[in-house]
């Protein structure tokens, strides 16, 4: 059988299909399950909604990258517009999208799984050649030191001069030209993502992925087939064509933390922890002006971390406290996080050539809910705790502390009225922060939770395989399983563990 | 474990709120004696051909918002209005799900009839004098009701979103341009 890539916006699918394993989502979890189970000789098909776009159709310009490429349209938000929700949609998922950022999930973490939330078989051992395994297919590497662009050598000044731990980070490009523009797709396919990894691996070992294609149900799960309806998208995958089915032995949801919930949820499968449990991990922007320019929009956006005051062996947390990274992204998207309007908005985006942005990423505990609207959309309900508004003003304060440190001339964060500080004394002005929704640009893009795996149904909707509560053959191999936040960045812990509960399935299969 | 409460003053949801936009703007009909008033003060909106969803009425408020957001500027000497941004607006939204596309279009009217509603004035939006306009329009980021700020952060994030990815403002903020040079979307 030969592997293909088949756009439903211009052919329809092969009729009667049966398949060993259908797989909701091409992204990181998805990719590699795909590539993983095909190669172990199973007849799998990809169900995709988004399309696939590489090389010079990443235009790199932000109407048409956050239109194509991101999920709603790059519109997505909780319910509340409290959080805006950022993930992928685009044949390998967020990967396509995402600040290469490789941050490996810690064994203080794992350990935490095991001795909290009874995971017993997630021990830094066990998980050890996996983790090695997803290094190894997003060919990390640490980011040279003449990579750093001017806000992310800035920063690394302020903290050096502070006296602070931080890192050069790794990340999963090769042969990057510093073209600036990740957050909306590489056109010089720099990234080692499932685009270029996974998934070509698992079409050469003969997997099938369906591009705008859109699961919508999931049927007879406790059977020995179940069915899986999807849906067709027009070419820019605005809108649904026509209904398809097809059957598949095991059904594996990487559809991210909201689209797995929210199909399980549409199909009426798995027990009252489905959709509970999400955490979004909002993070806060902090933006510095400096004298002189930065060119912030020329360079890899995010190679430094200020990891001063972040623990990865939090009793009651796992990955707790925050970190500080810079971020930059092209004009529009920008634009969109500035809280100034009219001439004053117009004003502050001519400084955007002597701006360096910093992200406050900061874990949350699993508070929010994934909940269905009658038309099937998703409906994101989060409410930001306070014990996370006191850490991104903590945040806030260290961040500015070190701009300042790299001698920036203001901070400002954007909340609306923004807070700003120019000297070391004010920045304890930003202990007042408050953080009103839709006057506090809260930006998500490591969802995780939702379909939590415990090793009991009492505590979450999916066990330590990975296999949703209450079906025979349906699985969840991406974040939604995480039980807390399993890193700062998500998509080497996602391969690390879709790569483990793959093997695990395959035992099972054989056995 | 004890939990914090909630820190958040949300009420309602934005994307179930339709009821409670229709409940404002009936409330804004009952201040003005009758709906119909309300209506009158908002006079003609002059035809607009090819839109795919709104109308002339929704187009006209966009416009005086887009005035508002990108003024002529000696900053950022480019004419917004050139871009037809509503145009965009209105292509975008055709496209989206219908539950969204109500929401929005009530937003819009929720728009124009804002100081007659939130602050009891008998001009709509796209009536109020240009200076007073944009005092108004900030008023509805910095406003106390949730429902506003979100009214007003969608609509910030659509046009800046558009307005700074054109080409002709790039000069103006130093942005040289994409590394690769510009590909017509
Ligand atoms: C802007 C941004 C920057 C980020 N930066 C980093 C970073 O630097 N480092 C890092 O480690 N992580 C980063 N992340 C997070 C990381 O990219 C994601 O956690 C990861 O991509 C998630 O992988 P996934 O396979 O779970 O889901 P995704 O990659 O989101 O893939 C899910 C796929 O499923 C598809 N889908 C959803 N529902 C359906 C359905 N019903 N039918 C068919 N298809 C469906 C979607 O279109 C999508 O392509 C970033 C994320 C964002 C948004
Ligand atoms: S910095 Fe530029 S070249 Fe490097 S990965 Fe990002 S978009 Fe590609």
């Amino acid at each position: 059988m030969s592997g293909a890539i088949l756009d439903l916006s211009q052919a329809p699918p092969p009729a009667d299909l049966v398949v060993d394993v259908c797989v909701i989502g091409s992204g990181c979890g998805g990719g590699t399950a795909a590539r993983v189970l095909a190669e172990a000789g199973r007849e799998v098909v990809v169900l995709e909604e988004g399309g696939d776009r590489t090389g010079r159709q990443l235009t790199q310009r932000d109407g048409e990258m956050y239109d194509q490429l991101y999920m709603d349209r790059g519109g997505r938000a909780t319910s509340d517009l409290g959080v805006t929700v950022l993930q992928g949609r685009a044949l390998g998922g967020g990967g396509v999208i995402n600040a290469c950022d490789v941050v490996p999930i810690a064994d203080g973490v794992l350990r935490h799984w095991v001795e909290r939330h009874g995971l017993t078989d997630f021990t830094p051992e066990a998980l050890a050649p996996y983790r090695d395994l997803a290094l190894q297919d997003l060919s990390a590497s640490r980011i040279a030191d003449d990579q750093l662009n001017r806000p992310n050598a800035l920063l690394r000044a302020g903290t050096e001069k502070l006296g602070w731990r931080g890192e050069v980070m790794m990340h999963n490009r090769v042969g990057c030209a510093g073209l600036g523009t990740c957050l909306i797709g590489c056109p010089i396919d720099a990234k080692r993502n499932p685009r270029f990894v996974s998934i070509p691996r698992a079409i050469e070992a003969g997997a099938r992925f369906f591009t705008r294609a859109r699961a919508v149900r999931i049927d007879d799960a406790e059977g020995e087939l179940k069915t899986v309806t999807f849906r067709s998208l027009d070419a820019r995958g605005y809108h649904e064509r026509d209904t398809f089915t097809l059957r598949a032995r095991t059904v594996i949801l990487a559809a991210n933390a909201i689209g797995s919930a929210q199909l399980l949820l549409r199909s009426g499968l798995g027990n009252d922890h489905v959709g509970r449990h999400l955490m979004l991990q909002p993070q806060m922007p902090i933006i510095a002006r400096f004298a002189e320019r930065t060119d912030p929009f020329r360079g890899i956006p995010q190679s430094y971390a200020i990891t001063e005051f972040e623990r990865e062996d939090d009793p009651e947390h796992g990955l707790w406290g925050f970190r500080v990274e810079p971020v930059m992204g092209t004009p529009g998207i920008v634009s969109t996080l500035l809280p100034f309007q009219g001439a004053a908005g117009l004003e502050a985006m001519t400084g955007y050539a002597f701006m360096a942005a910093a992200l406050l990423l900061v874990p949350d505990r699993p508070s929010g809910r994934v909940e269905v609207a009658r038309d099937g959309r998703p409906v994101i309900r989060y409410t930001q705790r306070e014990d996370h508004q006191r850490r991104i003003r903590a945040a806030a304060e260290a961040a500015a502390r070190a701009w300042l440190a790299a001698g920036a001339e203001e901070v400002f964060v954007p909340t609306l009225p923004p807070v700003s500080a120019r000297t070391d004394a004010e920045v304890t002005r930003f202990r007042d922060l408050r953080f009103r929704v839709a006057a506090a640009p809260l930006v998500s893009a490591h969802q995780q939770g939702a379909v939590r795996f415990a090793a009991s149904e009492k505590h979450g909707a999916a066990d330590p395989e990975g296999r949703v509560y209450g079906t025979r053959g349906v699985y969840v191999f991406d974040s939604s399983g995480f039980p807390s936040s399993a890193s700062s960045h998500t998509m080497a812990p996602i391969i690390t563990v879709s790569r483990y509960l793959c093997d695990r399935l395959l035992t099972r299969m054989r056995a | 474990m004890s939990e914090p409460a909630p820190a958040t003053d949300h009420p309602l949801s934005f994307l179930s709120r339709r009821r409670f936009l229709k409940v404002a703007l009936a409330g804004g009909g009952v201040l003005l004696g009758t709906a119909g008033g309300g209506l009158a003060l908002r006079g003609c909106a002059p035809d607009v051909d090819g839109l795919r969803l709104l109308d002339a009425q929704a187009y006209r408020t966009l416009s005086r918002l887009v005035e508002v957001m990108f003024p002529a500027s000696a900053l950022i000497p480019v004419d917004a209005q050139a871009f037809d941004l509503p145009r965009l607006f209105d292509g975008w939204l055709a496209d989206e799900p219908e539950a969204l596309q109500g929401d929005l279009k009530t937003a819009l009217t929720l728009v124009e009839f804002g100081p007659i509603l939130f602050e009891a004035r008998l001009h709509t939006f796209s009536n109020l004098p240009p200076a007073e306009r944009a005092a108004h329009w900030q008023g509805w980021g910095h406003s106390r009701l949730a429902l506003r700020r979100q009214v007003s952060l969608g609509l910030r994030k659509f046009f800046n979103l558009v307005f700074f990815d054109r080409p002709e403002v790039w000069p103006h903020i130093g942005y040289p341009g994409p590394s690769l040079g510009v590909v017509s979307p």
